[in-house]
């Protein structure tokens, strides 16, 4: 049973008597990161920490989570991935309540489904590149199910972020954000703990690209990944491939066989964020001397990999097919483009309704020259067909890169009834229009 | 060191100077602050023509009225925030055929991204050779802070210049102020167009009249293309007397990138 309960500012809080302790608290507030050893960022995190603390529930088992606005701006905390009532799920367009500045609220539901999950703001930015998802107002969730689905030693969880943007002109002849500073875990390559493992170990890393805007590439040199679960969801082909590719808003979790003793890097394989800072040394037990890092020389990944084998079963006969066009509208070249669904902006988005229990497909076409990393709200959809293959099933996720130019469908039951938004996880994109709003009916 | 020795090469450059004579419109160009990245040039072609100029030579240079100038300008980036610039001037006119005129050099650099500046800002130095056929003033030297910024639709740039001749009739003549201002407007991503205006005041502290200044408005476009080609085109006018009545300008610019194309740069 899901339920919001006391979802107030202060005022009216200090109006319930003799509340129960909330199972988590979390203090939204401003906080000086330290980065590198002579770089500071100014910025808004949770519990004056970055990533915010790791939130372990149990799935099924209802959680209270306070959380206080300390900034100066009206705040919301979305729990990306989980199946929430619009009232909890933590987007304003759905109808979650905002927290006002220096209010608080508490947050009450049950968690579902299992995986690896996480929170993090869902305000609006426009032009301020320290708002939103530009701060390190970002968490992990674990969810823990019932059975693991793998074994290992230890479990690792790692955030990848970008800081310090501004508009810079950039190919396309628009705006958009360049980044000073890549992190892994808030800390850039070489400040900050290195990961310690010892060898024979199975690391079970659960990575989170929490960037406002940025795709990152991660590879650990002389390692390998073997993928067991995207955005939470196991895999129906858990794949050994060299290096990960993560959208904003993406997570991977993979395993990796610590067999090859010494330092190593683990950090993004294009050498501009590389230098950046986005990097974290491994330590096997005992291993000295300076940490190696084995460039790679393309860039590979493919969802296709993962899907489950054999032909894909042929759509639901009822299924409804939804196109979904995505494309730009210039608004000058001393501006961030505007973006469009189906010809409109949000809020003039059109708004499909939806019937509980029906499959639908979303027919993605994407006409722009940027690539989208796309979410769908409180529900979790199929991908089942990506440019330049037959059908696919099996991989579950809620996030998904279109390419520039591509066309994509996925599929996902009408489950979860109440105001369901989607939008692009690019904070700039879905600052700019790039957001609609599913209801059912 | 290095740099007291700039400064005070600097100093002494522009004490001594009491007068500037303005270049030729050789060069027709509104700086933006962005400078050529590094391991690649962009080469442009200015060329600008006189319908309606001086029609008489005034000591010793040729008349401009008719004149075809074709400046090939080849600009390097050699850091995120630096560059030089190598120009050659020519001028075509009926009765002297093509003729080589000189030749400038023109560092520039500018202020970071890192810097986080509201506005784009940069500052070039030219230096150069012009015959004097073409120029009373052979040897110049001009520094010219630049300043841009695009608001959504709009750009305004601001190049104020200070100049000087270091050899030739106005070697004494002190400092001339030369400003230049661009606004323009986005019509689409590919086409913008706007105005363009060029100055030369005259003397630092003592500027000319209006009658002796030189003022040049342009009705200007640029075409967007792509990220490769620099079109700008646009139709002058001179409404001071020391000015040429009519100027027609285009600019053609290809950029060329050195570095091998990589997804992992």
């Amino acid at each position: 049973m899901l339920k919001l309960s006391g979802l107030t500012v202060a005022a009216a809080a200090l109006d319930v008597p003799a509340q129960q302790p909330a199972d988590y608290t979390i203090d939204i507030a401003a906080f000086d990161l330290d980065v590198a050893a002579r770089r500071t960022i100014k910025t808004i995190a949770y519990n004056r920490q970055v990533p915010g603390p790791l939130l372990r529930l149990e799935e099924g088992r209802p959680v209270t989570i306070d959380v206080t606005n300390q900034t100066g701006n009206s705040e919301v905390v979305h729990w990306h991935g989980l199946f929430l009532p619009p009232a909890v799920d933590g987007a304003m367009e759905e109808g979650t309540p905002m927290i006002p500045a220096g209010g608080r609220a508490r947050y009450t539901f049950t968690p579902r489904p299992s995986g690896f999950r996480w929170y993090h703001t869902h305000v609006f930015a426009g032009k301020d590149l320290h708002k939103g998802q530009y701060t390190g107002e970002h968490g992990f969730l674990r969810i823990e199910p019932r059975d693991n689905p793998a074994r290992y030693d230890q479990e690792i969880f790692l955030a990848l972020h970008d800081w310090d943007g501004q508009l810079l002109a950039s190919g396309d002849g628009a705006m958009d954000p360049a980044y000073e500073v890549s992190t892994i875990n808030g800390r850039v390559l070489g400040f900050g703990e290195p990961l310690r493992v010892k060898s024979g170990e199975r690391i079970l890393l659960h990575i989170l690209n929490s960037s406002p805007s940025e795709v990152h590439w991660i590879a650990l040199a002389g390692h390998q990944f073997k993928v067991v679960a995207l955005d939470g969801n196991q895999v129906p082909q858990p794949q050994v491939v060299p290096m990960l590719r993560l959208a904003p808003a993406e997570r991977v979790s993979a395993l990796v066989e610590m067999n090859h003793p010494g330092a190593w890097v683990m950090g993004e394989v294009r050498k501009h964020i590389m230098a950046a800072g986005m990097g974290i040394v491994v330590e096997y037990a005992g291993s000295r001397g300076k940490p190696q890092w084995d460039q790679p020389n393309q860039l590979t990944w493919d969802y296709l990999l993962f899907a489950a084998t054999g032909p894909a079963p042929p759509p639901q006969p009822d299924t409804v097919t939804i196109p979904l066009v995505f494309e730009s509208k210039f608004a000058g070249h001393g501006a961030m483009d505007h973006w469009t669904i189906n010809g409109k902006s949000y809020p003039e988005t059109a708004s499909p309704a939806l019937t509980a229990g029906q499959r639908y497909r979303l027919a993605f076409h994407n006409r722009s020259n940027n690539d989208h990393p796309v979410h769908l709200h409180r529900h979790s959809f199929e991908l089942r067909n990506l440019p330049g293959h037959a059908e696919i099933h099996g991989i579950l996720k809620d996030v998904i890169l279109l390419d520039a130019g591509t066309q994509v469908e996925v599929e996902f039951t009408a489950d979860d009834p109440g105001p369901t938004l989607f939008h692009c996880h690019q904070q700039n994109h879905m600052d700019a229009g790039f957001m609609m709003l599913f209801h059912y009916v | 060191m290095s740099k007291w020795v700039c400064l005070f090469a600097l100093l002494a450059a522009l004490s001594s100077a009491t007068q500037l004579r303005a270049q030729g419109n050789y060069e027709i160009q509104v700086y933006g602050a962005d400078t050529i990245e590094p391991k690649s040039t962009m080469i442009e072609l200015h060329s600008n023509y006189t319908p309606d100029g001086q029609k008489s030579q005034v000591d010793g240079v040729y008349p401009t009225n008719h004149q075809l100038h074709e400046t090939l300008e080849i600009t390097q980036g050699l850091t995120s925030w630096s560059e030089v610039g190598f120009y050659v001037f020519t001028s075509w006119q009926n009765g002297h055929g093509v003729q080589w005129v000189g030749d400038h050099i023109r560092p520039r650099v500018r202020v970071p991204d890192s810097w986080h500046w509201p506005v784009g800002v940069s500052v070039s130095t030219e230096v150069g050779y012009q015959r004097a056929v073409y120029s009373r003033d052979t040897w110049t030297w001009e520094i010219r802070p630049i300043i841009d910024k695009y608001m959504g639709r709009w750009y305004w740039a601001v190049n104020p210049a200070f100049e000087r001749t270091w050899h030739g009739p106005d070697t004494k003549q002190g400092v001339g102020f030369s400003p230049a201002v661009k606004l323009s407007y986005d019509f689409n991503p590919k086409v913008s167009g706007g105005v363009e205006y060029y100055a030369d005041y005259g003397r630092l502290g003592a500027f000319d009249s209006l009658h002796d200044q030189q003022q040049q408005i342009f009705l200007v476009t640029d075409l967007n293309v792509s990220p490769k080609w620099e079109i700008n085109i646009g139709v002058g006018v001179g409404p001071t007397a020391n000015t040429d009545h009519w100027i027609i300008k285009g600019i053609l610019g290809r950029h060329f990138s050195w570095k091998k194309p990589s997804l992992l740069d």
